[in-house]
């Protein structure tokens, strides 16, 4: 009998299988030999427009090879990338964070730049931002954009509170955030509810107070230092003055939110913001955007310069597509951040950049675009790259910015003081890029 | 006397079905019932199995589940150690025992005032209160983004006019979770409701007339009659609270993120954090392990409790 149950079963199975037509095929491109390659992107759909214009006007030249954009919000593109990045038949190229850049490698995802591409962006590239995309001596993607941070301030609260000029150090900052601070008004908003957001205008003040987060090799924290001590002693001083209103800062998935509205509804005097948040400020405000000031972030009293925290990304080709796919990819984005296929000199990758107020890196992109680049807003940001901190790309990057989030977002709603926020966050930094090796 | 019965029988009894082998039956339903157990089978039961076994691996998922590393009950250990996950695991329980407390009794109350009064317009409010469960939740939380901001929010007003300082809904650690439970609870009451009422349809009406006959008043008959009778859909309900409870996920994900201070990071939302945000795919699949388990051990002591109630 139970012979039977299994014939029968087997033949259900079998039946089943041939009705619903599983079987598939991996799409290695055409027999004709086109390739059709996929750029998976968080870009709007302005940025996604521009970028199938290029790949149209690529494909004009290279009629063998199509792209295909496929764009998902910021907060998805990671998760993008672990469900589909493993198969052949995934991205091709993906627009990725420069702190993933050293588990790709580790997992094989990223596929080693070819040797003229590695010339090109030697060649046409700052050395510090081709080391943001290469991990053990080799490169593994074309830097495209890099992000800062600076204070932003409302000139129009300045004003009315008597401010005559943005903070240099800390004791201003405090006591310009003091006279700023007036009924539903708050002086200083520090973002709470969004890890970067949170994690990097702190690690800035932090730079810019002479310390680190993590020590020279990466692997274990440096928040207990004196210098990171002090920058949670700021924050603690301006909560317990009421000169930071953690209510008005919680930023949701879209980076938008409380945060923004806040600010851009003349209830916050200044924050510490990154340029590419310049489109969203100036959709949001209009007009009175042009009330926004942007100045380098104030030093700390053991710091001596300003330096904001960098970030930068990158273009990567996935190693599982095929061979084919790869060299497509890459011929593909040698054109996109070439100096021809842009407006004035500038690649498209470029313009596309510069059109959401993000800058980018290539030197001739820089050139291009030097006028747009020296607005009031951005100036301040493209002067801050000198002397820029970049964030640490190592295993564990992402765990160990959640773990210092949690703890600044307990300093600011007065849940903890400032040493024993260091001290939980030194514990849980350590455990996660311990558990991430 | 026995001749007649014996001669009549035939006439009388129904036709008896002609009985099929028993391994002839056993074939044909295998056959019939193995496209649906295949279903099972490929989207349940293995995904299942394979979540317990990356439980007991590293991954990042990067790499081909082939190319995982073996760690044995690590990732179970280093949950256990782990301050945020234990905190995920306490909010979580805090937001089902809150969203339990307050939805049961709430559901019940409104349940009884929807079914026994005869009041026009019923019709509607049940429509209403149900619409709030067919809503997407996406688009709820847009509107509930708005309800919650502070200062300018329509909540935060309502809370201003009255002369009170308003909590920062989402922004206070100690608000935050609560915010998101009077979320769930407005989200899915209509949905218990509904559920409570067809329970109470199936309530004799003799036996509130015989209660009225007695003297029983309005609160006798609800306790003596309409709670002992309506418990299986009680049960019911308790039981698909805690299993939508426990399994938050879009409105944390949606408003919080976990924060502020992981003070609404749950174990849905970590799972989702750990597997595609940290690449620790074992992590996660540890948390998703004894998230299981807790359903199936809470599901078993409400299933023990109503074998106990039927004997």
């Amino acid at each position: 009998m139970k012979k039977s149950i299994l014939t029968a079963t087997g033949l259900g199975i079998v039946a089943a299988l041939t009705l619903s037509g599983c079987a598939g095929s991996p799409d290695s491109g055409s027999a004709d030999g086109t390739q059709e390659i996929t750029f998976l992107t968080h870009w709007g759909p302005d940025q996604v427009a521009m970028l199938e214009a290029a790949g149209d006007a690529f494909t004009a030249e290279n009629p063998d090879i199509t792209l295909k954009v496929q764009a998902v919000p910021f907060g998805n593109l990671l998760s993008t990338l672990r469900t589909q990045g493993t198969s052949a038949n995934g991205p091709t190229i993906v627009g990725a964070y420069d702190a993933w850049l050293p588990e790709l490698v580790r997992d094989g995802l990223a596929a080693k730049a070819p040797s003229d591409v590695v010339d090109d962006v030697a060649a046409n590239w700052p050395e510090n931002v081709a080391s943001a995309s290469s991990n053990g001596g080799d490169l593994y993607g074309i830097p495209n954009e890099i992000d800062l941070y600076a204070l932003n301030y409302n000139t129009s609260l300045f004003d009315a509170a008597g401010v005559a000029e943005a903070p240099a150090d800390w004791d201003a900052l405090v006591e310009d955030a003091a006279k700023l601070t007036t009924g539903d008004q708050q002086g200083i908003g520090f973002i709470t509810g969004w890890n970067s957001g949170a994690v990097h205008p702190f690690l800035s003040l932090l730079a810019s107070n002479g310390g680190t987060f993590l020590n020279e090799d990466g692997t274990a924290s440096d928040l207990t230092s004196d210098e990171a001590i002090e920058t949670a002693e700021l924050y603690e001083t301006l909560v317990k003055a009421g000169s930071t209103d953690a209510s008005k800062s919680t930023a949701n998935a879209n980076t938008t939110g409380p945060y923004l509205d806040n600010f851009v509804n003349d209830k916050t005097g200044m924050i510490i913001m990154a340029n590419w948040w310049e489109s969203s400020l100036k959709d949001a405000m209009g007009d009175s955007f042009s009330n926004v000031a942007t100045a380098p972030i104030p030093v700390g009293p053991s710091g001596t310069e300003s330096s904001s925290i960098s970030y930068s990304w990158m273009t990567i080709v996935n190693s599982k597509a095929d061979e084919a796919k790869q060299d497509a990819a890459w011929q593909f984005l040698t054109y996109l951040n070439g100096p021809d296929s842009g407006e004035n000199g500038s690649s498209a990758m470029g313009d596309i950049l510069t059109s959401m107020g993000i800058m980018p890196t290539r030197t001739s992109d820089i050139e291009a675009h030097a006028e747009s680049l020296e607005t009031p807003f951005l100036s301040t940001y493209v002067d801050a790259l000198e002397a820029a901190t970049p964030f640490p790309t190592v295993l564990g990057g992402p765990a160990a910015t959640d773990a210092l989030q949690v703890q600044l977002e307990a300093l600011l709603n007065g849940q903890i003081d400032a040493k024993t926020a260091m001290e939980n966050a030194a514990r849980d930094v350590d455990a996660a890029l311990s558990a991430a090796q | 006397m026995t001749a007649v019965t014996a001669r009549t029988l035939p006439e009388t009894a129904p036709p008896q079905p002609t009985r099929r082998p028993r391994s002839k039956t056993a074939k044909w339903s295998a056959l019939f019932l193995s496209p649906a157990l295949i279903v099972i089978g490929v989207f349940t039961i293995i995904p299942m199995l394979m979540t317990v076994w990356i439980s007991f691996n590293k991954w990042s998922m990067f790499t081909s589940i082939t190319d995982m590393t073996f760690v044995g009950l690590d990732n179970y250990a280093r949950l256990l150690g782990d301050a945020s996950r234990m905190q995920a695991i306490a909010n979580t329980g805090i937001y089902v025992g809150l969203s339990v407390l307050i939805t049961i009794p709430l559901a019940l109350l409104i349940a009884l005032l929807l079914y026994f009064p005869k009041l026009k317009g019923k019709g509607i409010v049940r429509t209403l209160l149900f619409a709030t469960y067919v809503i997407p939740t996406i688009a709820i939380v847009i509107i509930w983004g708005n309800i919650y901001a502070p200062g300018y929010g329509p909540l935060s007003a309502m809370v201003s006019a009255v002369g009170l300082t308003p909590p920062g809904w989402l922004s206070d650690p100690q608000w935050a979770l609560v915010s998101l439970v009077i979320f769930n609870v407005w989200q899915m009451l209509g949905y218990y409701v509904i559920l409570l009422i067809a329970g109470l349809t199936q309530i004799n009406e003799e036996l509130y007339e015989a209660a009225r006959i007695d003297g029983a008043g309005l609160l006798r008959q609800t306790w003596s009659i309409t709670i002992p009778l309506l418990r299986p859909s009680l049960i019911f309900v308790i039981l698909m609270t805690f299993v939508n409870s426990i399994q938050v996920f879009d409105p944390i994900y949606l408003l919080t993120q976990g924060g502020p201070a992981n003070s609404t990071n749950v174990v849905g939302f970590e799972i989702q954090r750990s597997a595609f945000q940290y690449g620790m795919a074992g992590d996660a699949s540890a948390l998703a392990v004894s998230l299981f388990l807790m359903v199936v051990a809470v599901g078993g002591v409400l299933g023990i409790i109503m074998k106990g109630r039927k004997r």
